[in-house]
């Protein structure tokens, strides 16, 4: 199906941005609009027009504990000095501070041990995982032109983080970055996932969950571009590495 | 509502990985996505666990806001809604099947959030098109407010209204018709 053509687009556009596209429809024309610039404007407008309906929303405040959750969630540590939460008093602030000094240094060490321990010997508190397989996920494994393997790219079906380990150094050319690419087996166009670096390991934040992003992807591949992308761009130019992308379940 | 070019001052800065403009823009912004969440969900434990995801998206995905896309209330509104519709649709199937009355969550999100009719009609007045939607039958107003406001599908909307599949997508998309008519000829674009 051609979702481009003008009068299409704009029915599915403003049924998206509506929320009555539902299903298999709402996930495909997700893909596309990762890919399709006009089909993002489209959706835009039918946003912004929409958007006149929230004039009236009557505010609810959200719970303190939300904001600490979102801060868990991103930074493994809350922000102290930021955090009105922490200013203001409280139990956690309570904590730290019978937490400081050799107090805090005491607790961090026995916080490390029993990592240790129980990494050691999950038995002890009935840890043991409970199956042996590889969690559901997305797993990629990227070539040079030579056919040896360069790249492994995994991540977890609902994650939104990509691991991409990197088996022999990218030779990036001076002034450019290594983009990584999506290729819907579908043909359609591929879709920028983010810049990886040239050696090691790097993690990408992705917008949405493996599942909605990847469950379309047949292939992975790696050019060498002046800039990130912006969606809808296509690759500068020849892929460097390119691989298959495999569901793990 | 904050002023629309200090939260594009505070994206722009979380783009650069601003911790302390990422609270400042959550402490101005919280209230009204949680209400958008809320009024989906009808349920605070779920609005709250999509507001969450709603703000780890909005910081990993500020540096690709494009202002010339909306404006940034707009993009986090969205950002909200398509996680709560996903999250209202996953869970459809689940709700149908079972008899969880969460009286207390639904009493709280319907004082707080208001029902869609009365969401609607004040919202049409403000942004100065009431008379113009006027032209649309009272069925069709309602069709396009439980869609906008509670996530509803089609099939649910005809349900909700006691009408056919057809006649409730044609309601449906007369609403929009007549919305995108009216906000031209008054020349809004937008919050």
């Amino acid at each position: 199906m051609n979702y481009l053509l003008p009068e299409r687009l704009d029915r599915l556009a403003r049924e998206y941005a509506l929320g009555t596209l539902a299903g298999p429809a709402r996930r495909r024309f997700e893909r596309v609009l990762r890919s399709s610039a006009a089909a993002s404007t489209a959706v835009n407008a039918w946003q912004g027009r929409l958007s006149v309906l929230d004039l009236s929303t009557a505010p609810v405040q959200p719970r303190e504990s939300t904001w600490r959750g979102i801060e868990r969630q991103l930074f493994a540590t809350p922000d102290r000095v930021a955090s009105p939460s922490v200013r203001s008093g409280g139990v956690l602030p309570a904590l730290l501070g019978l937490l400081s000094g050799r107090g805090l240094v005491g607790a961090v060490v026995g916080a490390l041990l029993c990592v240790v321990v129980l990494r050691m010997q999950p038995g002890i508190v009935g840890l043991e995982p409970q199956v042996d397989a590889l969690p559901q996920s997305y797993v990629g494994v990227l070539l040079d032109p030579a056919g040896k393997a360069a790249l492994v790219a995994s991540s977890r079906r609902q994650g939104r983080l990509l691991t991409v380990k990197i088996l022999q150094p990218l030779n990036v050319p001076a002034g450019h970055v290594a983009q990584l690419w999506a290729l819907p087996k579908d043909g359609a166009a591929p879709f920028p996932v983010g810049v990886i670096a040239a050696q090691g390991s790097s993690r990408l934040a992705l917008p949405d969950t493996s599942e909605k992003l990847f469950f379309n992807v047949s292939r992975l591949a790696v050019s060498f571009e002046k800039a990130p992308p912006n969606a809808g761009d296509a690759p500068a130019g020849a892929y460097a590495l390119i691989g298959n992308c495999v569901k793990v379940w | 509502m904050p002023a629309e070019e200090s939260l594009a001052e505070l994206l722009a800065r979380v783009a650069l990985r601003d911790r302390r403009a990422f609270e400042r823009l959550y402490r101005a912004t919280c209230d009204r996505l949680f209400s958008v969440s809320l009024r989906i969900l009808r349920n605070e434990s779920r609005a709250d666990e999509v507001l969450q995801e709603a703000y780890v998206s909005i910081w990993h995905n500020a540096p690709k806001y494009d202002a010339a896309a909306g404006t940034p209330m707009t993009w986090m509104i969205n950002i909200v809604r398509n996680r709560s519709i996903d999250l209202l649709r996953a869970r459809k199937s689940e709700l149908a099947s079972t008899t969880e009355i969460d009286d207390k969550a639904l009493n709280v999100a319907a004082d707080s959030a208001g029902e869609p009719q009365r969401l609607l009609d004040d919202s049409l007045v403000k942004a100065k098109i009431a008379e113009c939607m006027r032209a649309l039958a009272a069925a069709q107003r309602q069709a396009l407010a439980l869609a906008y406001y509670r996530g509803m599908v089609h099939t649910d909307i005809a349900s909700a209204l006691n009408a056919p599949l057809g006649t409730a997508k044609g309601w449906v998309r007369r609403g929009l018709e007549q919305l995108k008519s009216c906000l031209e000829g008054a020349g809004v674009t937008g919050l």
